[in-house]
């Protein structure tokens, strides 16, 4: 049976920035991708944004990694059914290296960051499904891969296999998910030229935007999204799953009403399809995080539920890579010592508490509450638009001024005792 | 657009075994068959006629959806074979 010092399993961002960094530091590593490329089974709709662990892992990681556009404009739409409110910030600073946030295509992405981690002495190795972990007593010593039947062995398997993390499960670390944790994401490609995503967006060269939309869900939580690409468009909604179920309605059908809104038609006027895709995001924040690690095994990227949402900020793959990269650190350490134990490789928990990664999870914790809130998603909006509506509309009548038209447009939807509670909750997740 | 279009423009590699198995039994008394509308590649849809759900696994996007919407325990639910299933190129 063949023997590594580490399995990584799972060639997204996190497994490939685990596997590199082990592969720099002298270690046999595998990584498995059950792909038949890195990226084949990821689905992004969205912004990685800038952080400098990532260039601890490659040097100018920012100048060759290969995105599509530096992020400087990012608009948000609160939509109603025939209204919308929309909020474009837009900085210089933005405009600068190192850039702020780049899209990108993960297919090429993961494909390169995979191609680096070869270059630097791993193997990797694609179309091979891990079913199952070998254990030596309650020590993970490897992994059963499905092709060929073949089992492999190593000191320490890192877990990168995905938001559906099997192996997290069947190393007893992760509880079983509930739906109201799981958003599905479902996305499409389109097709249009640089010049006329430039023009859209008032955009130049590698200049990019993003659109967030709230309240254009048919009153289920969630959202929708628009990231411009070189010359496409990654348009699409994210669903909570628990919502979604309830509501009886199909997300593809959400996702036609949601291209058929007025500004986001106008953007893809003559567009092209290119391809359908979708995935599952957790959405559980900081108390939805598994146990990170057991004797011989971490778990990172998103099959450690490391991605969250504030309403705000959107972030996965920077969680992923920097993740990937301290597991690896922590591997590093494991191996210097020979100790492989659950106390050796806590040490991860502890790199990962002290980094942006956890930090950022805990200090938005409250806000998975607050993303459940149903009124976010219909009555706010609504209130919103309705209240721009009059302060803007000209009628003849005598004009109110704002205080007036708010409390008027909330007395007759949402009830005192719900308004601040939802403030509360909205304060304590974004606020203070 | 035409929702039907959407469906087209997904590259598989379809493996001759299915990788999730439906059992019928179990769907036959699910009251919310919530499968047949959450699934964002319309793999299920419930055949009044012979009373069962019918299943296409091809299509298959592996988001995992239906695993954690199905609160039956219907689904025997696997990844397909490395290197089979879905495909993206860009996304």
């Amino acid at each position: 049976m063949k023997e590594f010092d580490v399995i990584v399993v799972g060639a997204g961002p996190a497994g490939a920035s685990a596997a590199l960094r082990m592969a720099q530091r002298g270690l046999d590593v595998l990584l498995l991708e059950r792909g038949e490329t890195p990226g084949a089974k990821n689905m992004f709709g969205g912004m990685m944004p800038f952080f400098p662990v990532a260039e601890e892992l490659i040097p100018d990681f920012w100048m060759k990694a290969p995105w599509e556009r530096h992020v400087v404009k990012r608009i948000l739409y609160v939509s109603a059914k025939t209204s919308s409110t929309s909020m474009v910030f837009e900085a210089d600073a933005f405009d600068c290296p190192p850039y702020n946030g780049f899209t990108l295509f993960r297919p090429v992405f993961d494909r390169w960051l995979a191609e680096e981690t070869t270059k630097a002495g791993a193997t990797l190795l694609c179309s091979c499904l891990v079913k199952d972990l070998i254990w030596k007593g309650k020590e993970v010593s490897g992994v059963k891969v499905g092709r060929d039947n073949g089992n492999v062995r190593a000191k320490v398997v890192v877990a990168c296999d995905g938001v559906l993390s099997f192996l997290a499960q069947k190393a007893g670390l992760r509880k079983d998910f509930i739906p109201s944790q799981m958003a599905l994401g479902v996305k499409a490609l389109f097709r249009l030229t640089e010049e006329m995503i430039n023009e859209r967006f008032n955009l130049v060269r590698t200049q990019g935007a993003t659109c967030e939309f709230l309240g254009c869900t048919d009153g289920i939580r969630g959202g929708g999204f628009i990231y411009t690409q070189t010359e496409t468009l990654s348009v699409g909604i994210v669903l909570h799953l628990d919502a979604l179920k309830k509501s009886g309605k199909a997300p593809y059908l959400l996702f036609e009403e949601f291209i058929g809104l007025p500004p986001v038609r106008r953007y893809l006027k003559d567009a092209r399809l290119v391809e359908y895709s979708a995935h599952l995001l957790p959405e559980g924040g900081y108390r939805m995080v598994p146990k990170l690690f057991t004797d011989g095994m971490l778990v990172a990227g998103d099959a450690a539920a490391l991605c969250y949402t504030n309403g705000l900020n959107q972030e996965g793959m920077n969680l992923a890579i920097a993740s990937g990269f301290m597991a690896a650190e922590t591997v590093i350490d494991a191996f210097t010592r020979g100790d492989f134990s659950s106390k050796q490789l806590s040490q991860y928990e502890a790199r990962l508490k002290e980094s942006f990664v956890l930090k950022d999870m805990k200090t938005f914790k409250e806000a998975v509450s607050w993303m459940h809130t149903e009124r976010l998603f219909s009555e706010y909006p609504q209130l919103i638009n309705r209240i721009m509506e009059e302060i803007y509309r000209s009628d003849g009548k005598p004009r109110r001024k704002i205080g007036k038209i708010g409390w008027d447009a909330v007395k007759g939807t949402i009830s005192k005792r719900d308004l601040i509670a939802d403030l509360l909750k909205g304060g304590k997740s974004l606020l203070w | 657009m035409v929702v039907d279009d959407l469906f087209k423009f997904t590259s598989f590699m379809v493996h001759e075994e299915p990788s999730i198995r439906v059992n019928q039994s179990t769907c036959a008394g699910c009251d919310h068959k919530a499968c047949t509308f959450v699934c964002p590649a319309r793999c299920y849809q419930w055949n009044e006629e012979r009373r069962r759900i019918d299943f296409a696994y091809e299509q298959c996007l592996e988001c995992g959806t239906c695993l954690l919407i199905c609160d039956r325990g219907a689904l025997d639910w696997n990844y397909p074979v490395g290197g089979f299933g879905v495909r993206f190129r860009l996304t």
